[in-house]
C-alpha cells in the first residue's frame, strides 16, 4: 500500500521512477521480441540508471578484442561512456572504435526524462570495410581475424535504424502510459477507499454522540413525565373524593341539574385519572422501575374476572364476549394485576374497535416460548422451549393497514389520528401492554386484516406445574 | 503547485470541476484533440463501462518557455456523479486553480449550484480557500435546447465574482478560451504569491503569449 506522501506525489499525476510503472518482465518481453526480428542487442535504462531490460548476444568481434589489452580498456572506456549517456530530447549516435554505434533514444513521460533505451552495437548498412580505428587498436591485433568478426557484426540501415527505434520507442511509452493508467487506478481505489473510511468514522462518531445526547433526552421525557403525573394525581384525588361528597349530599341535598354537573365533573376527573395512571405506568415502565409481584395465576379465574369487569361495556355496545379457557391450559406465572391490566387493556380495546352486534373471542390455552427468543435464532444452543399460556384477544372490527402494525405498540400512537375523537384514548395502553408483556418475559404479536378484525396473541411464560 | 528550481520546472494543477455529465470529459478531449501535438501529452481517462468518469481524467501539457522556464500543466477532471465525493476531494488537493463546468440546461440549474457548494465544501476541506483560488464559469451545452439565453448569461457575468465562458465542448467551441482564461487567472494568482517573473524571469503577459502560441489550433496534415 502507497504511503500518503506517495499518493500526494501519484495525485500530481506523475510518474516517480520508471520501474513503478513498468515491469521488468514486460519490457524484457518487449525487448526480446525487437531482438528476435531485428537481431539488434537493446538495453532500456531508468532516469536514476537502473537495467531494466539486457537483451543482446556476445558479438565474436567484441569477444576477440576482450583478448586484447588494449582492445578490452577501449571496449570498456566505450561501454561505460555510452551507459552514462543521457540525450535531453535528442537521440544520440555514439560511435564505437569498431566502426559499429549505439544508438540512445530518449524516453519521456509527461514533460520529464524518465529513462532510455541502448540500441546496438549494430554496423550502419553504409559502413562495408572496417575502420582504421579497429585495425590499429593494438599492436598484437589479427587484422584477418578482426575483419572476419568484424563481417559478422549485425547490419542495418541508419534510417532503418532511425526507424525500429522509434517504434520501439512508441511500444515502450505505451507500455509506459497503459502502466501509469493502472497505477493510478489501484491508488485512487486504495485512497478514495480510504477517504470513504474516515469520512464515515467521522459520521458515525457524530451520530453516535447525538443517540446518546438523545438517550439522555428520552431519559429526561421519562422522569418528567414520572413527576408530572405523579403531582396531577393528588390534586385530582381531592376533585374526585371532594365530588364523590358533593354527590352524596355531605354538603346539602342537591338539584338534578347540580347531580348531573357533577356526574359529568365525576366522569370526566375519573377519565384524567386514568390516563394518569397510564402515563405513570409508563413512565415506571421504561424506567423499569415496575415491580412485579409473580405469583401463579388461574386462567379461569383470570378469565372470569376480566368478563365481569367488561360485560357492562360490553353490553353498551352491543358487542358480544365469547371467554374459551382450554383444559390444558396452565396456571400463569406473573403478576396477578398487571396480567389482568394486559388483558383488560387489549379486551377494551376489541370492545371498542367492534362493530355493533360483533363479537369479541377471548381465549387461553397452553403453548410454548422459544428459549432461544422470538427469531429461533441459535435454537441448536438454547434448552427446548418452555411452556406457556398463550392469551389471545379477537375482534371482529376495521382491522389495521398492515404498514402500521409495527407502530401499535409505540406510545401515542394512534393508527387513525380521527379515531382518538371517536374512541377516545391517547395511544398509551397498547405501549404499556407491550412494556408489561416484554416485563414478564413473554411476548405480544398482531396480526390483522384490514375489514375482517384483528388477533392480539400474548405468550406469557407458565407457573411450574409441579410447584 | 510544485517548483523545481534545479530544472526550472514548474508543475501547476488545474481542476476541471461540475456536476455529472455536465461536459468535464469533453473539454479534455476537446483540448487534447485542439492542441498542437508536442504541447499536449495523452489524454488519460479512467472511466467506467457506460463512459461515466470513475476516479479521473488527465490532460499533461508542457509549455517550455523562451526564457528556459519549463511549465507543466496538470488538467485534471473529477468525477461528477453525488456517490464519488471522496474521490473529487482526493482529486482537489493541491489545485491551483479550477474550471468549473455548469450545464447550460434550465433543468440543470439546481445541479450546478449543488456541485458549486460541494466543491466550496471540498475545498475547504483540503484546505484551500474558496476565496482566493482561481475559478472561472463555462456554461457548456451552448447547442442544447431549453438553455439559459445569452441575454441571461450576460446579466449573470455582469454580477459574478468569476469569469464566464460559453462553450460546446464536444464541438471544441470555447474550451481553448476558457483553458486559457483559467491558465491566465492562475499563472497571475502565482505570480502575486511567488513572484516567478523574479524568480524565472517571465512575465505574466510573456507566458500568456508563449502558452497561446502553443496551444494555437495546428490543423496539422490530416485537418484536425
Amino acid at each position: 500500500m502507497q504511503d500518503q506522501t506517495n499518493v500526494a506525489d501519484i495525485m500530481m499525476g506523475d510518474v516517480v521512477r520508471l520501474e513503478d510503472v513498468l515491469s521488468r518482465d514486460s519490457v524484457t518481453s518487449v525487448c526480446k521480441s525487437f531482438f528476435g526480428l531485428f537481431g539488434l542487442p537493446v538495453r532500456v535504462i531508468s532516469h536514476e540508471g537502473d537495467l531494466l531490460a539486457d537483451v543482446h548476444r556476445d558479438q565474436p568481434l567484441c569477444n576477440y578484442l576482450n583478448t586484447l589489452h588494449e582492445g578490452e580498456r577501449e571496449c570498456a572506456g566505450t561501454v561505460s561512456i555510452v551507459r552514462d549517456l543521457e540525450p535531453d530530447v535528442e537521440t544520440i549516435v555514439h560511435p564505437c572504435f569498431t566502426g559499429a554505434v549505439y544508438r540512445i533514444v530518449p524516453l519521456e513521460y509527461q514533460g520529464r526524462p524518465i529513462g532510455r533505451f541502448i540500441v546496438g552495437p549494430y554496423v550502419p548498412a553504409e559502413t562495408t570495410q572496417p575502420p582504421a580505428s579497429l585495425l590499429s587498436i593494438d599492436a598484437e591485433i589479427d587484422a584477418a581475424a578482426a575483419c572476419a568478426h568484424f563481417d559478422t557484426m549485425p547490419r542495418v540501415r541508419e534510417d532503418i535504424a532511425k526507424e525500429i527505434s522509434a517504434h520501439l520507442k512508441g511500444v515502450l511509452e505505451l507500455l509506459l502510459f497503459s502502466g501509469h493508467r493502472a497505477q493510478l487506478a489501484s491508488t485512487m481505489q486504495v485512497a478514495s477507499v480510504r477517504e470513504n473510511y474516515r469520512e464515515l468514522a467521522e459520521k458515525n462518531e457524530a451520530l453516535k454522540s447525538s443517540f446518546e445526547k438523545l438517550k439522555q433526552l428520552d431519559q429526561l421525557k421519562s422522569t418528567f413525565l414520572a413527576t408530572v403525573s405523579h403531582e396531577l394525581r393528588s390534586p385530582l384525588t381531592s376533585i374526585i373524593g371532594y365530588t364523590e361528597m358533593l354527590e352524596s349530599g355531605a354538603a346539602g341535598a342537591l338539584s338534578d341539574g347540580q347531580a348531573e354537573f357533577l356526574g359529568t365533573i365525576r366522569n370526566k376527573a375519573d377519565q384524567l385519572l386514568s390516563l394518569i395512571s397510564s402515563l405513570l405506568d409508563l413512565g415506571r415502565l421504561e424506567a423499569k422501575s415496575l415491580d412485579l409481584n409473580h405469583e401463579q395465576i388461574d386462567p379461569h379465574a383470570l378469565l372470569s374476572d376480566l368478563a365481569a369487569t367488561i360485560v357492562p361495556t360490553a353490553n353498551r355496545r352491543n358487542v358480544s364476549l365469547d371467554i374459551q379457557v382450554d383444559d390444558e391450559t396452565p396456571n400463569v406465572w406473573g403478576d396477578q394485576v398487571r396480567v389482568g391490566q394486559i388483558l383488560l387493556n387489549l379486551v377494551d380495546n376489541a370492545v371498542k374497535f367492534s362493530d355493533e352486534g360483533g363479537t369479541v373471542t377471548v381465549r387461553a390455552e397452553r403453548g410454548e416460548i422459544d428459549a432461544a427468543g422470538a427469531s429461533g435464532l441459535g435454537a441448536a444452543l438454547f434448552t427446548a422451549s418452555e411452556p406457556a399460556v398463550v392469551l389471545t384477544v379477537q375482534d371482529g372490527g376495521m382491522g389495521i393497514a398492515e404498514q402500521n402494525l409495527s407502530k401499535v405498540f409505540d406510545a401515542f400512537y394512534q393508527v387513525d389520528a380521527g379515531t382518538t375523537r371517536v374512541h377516545g384514548g391517547a395511544g398509551l395502553g397498547l405501549s404499556i401492554v407491550k412494556n408489561l408483556v416484554d416485563g414478564h418475559g413473554g411476548k405480544i404479536e398482531v396480526t390483522s386484516t384490514l375489514g375482517e378484525g384483528t388477533i392480539f396473541s400474548v405468550t406469557l411464560p407458565a407457573a411450574d406445574e409441579d410447584a | 503547485m510544485q517548483i523545481d528550481f534545479a530544472a526550472k520546472e514548474l508543475t501547476v494543477k488545474l481542476v476541471y470541476y461540475g456536476p455529472a455529465l455536465s461536459g468535464k470529459t469533453s473539454n479534455l478531449r476537446a483540448i487534447h484533440w485542439l492542441g498542437t501535438s508536442n504541447a499536449c501529452g495523452e489524454l488519460m481517462t479512467l472511466e467506467t463501462q457506460n463512459d461515466r468518469t470513475l476516479f479521473f481524467d488527465m490532460l499533461p501539457i508542457t509549455v517550455s518557455s523562451g526564457s528556459g522556464l519549463k511549465v507543466r500543466l496538470k488538467l485534471f477532471t473529477v468525477p461528477g456523479q453525488v456517490m464519488h465525493n471522496a474521490t473529487r476531494r482526493l482529486v482537489l488537493q493541491g489545485t491551483d486553480g479550477v474550471a468549473f463546468i455548469a450545464d447550460s440546461q434550465r433543468s440543470e440549474a439546481d445541479a450546478n449550484r449543488e456541485s458549486f457548494l460541494n466543491l466550496k465544501c471540498n475545498l475547504e476541506e483540503n484546505g484551500i480557500d474558496p476565496e482566493r483560488i482561481p475559478t472561472i464559469i463555462q456554461f457548456n451545452k451552448r447547442d442544447m435546447a431549453s438553455i439559459r439565453t445569452d441575454e441571461e448569461l450576460e446579466l449573470i457575468a455582469q454580477r459574478s465574482r468569476e469569469p464566464i465562458y460559453k462553450a460546446v465542448a464536444t464541438r471544441g467551441y470555447g474550451v481553448m478560451q476558457t483553458l486559457r482564461g483559467l491558465i491566465r487567472d492562475t499563472w497571475a494568482k502565482l505570480e502575486g504569491d511567488h513572484q516567478l517573473e523574479d524568480k524565472f524571469g517571465i512575465s505574466p503577459i510573456r507566458f500568456m503569449t508563449e502558452v497561446e502560441a502553443k496551444l494555437k489550433h495546428d490543423p496539422g496534415p490530416g485537418g484536425r
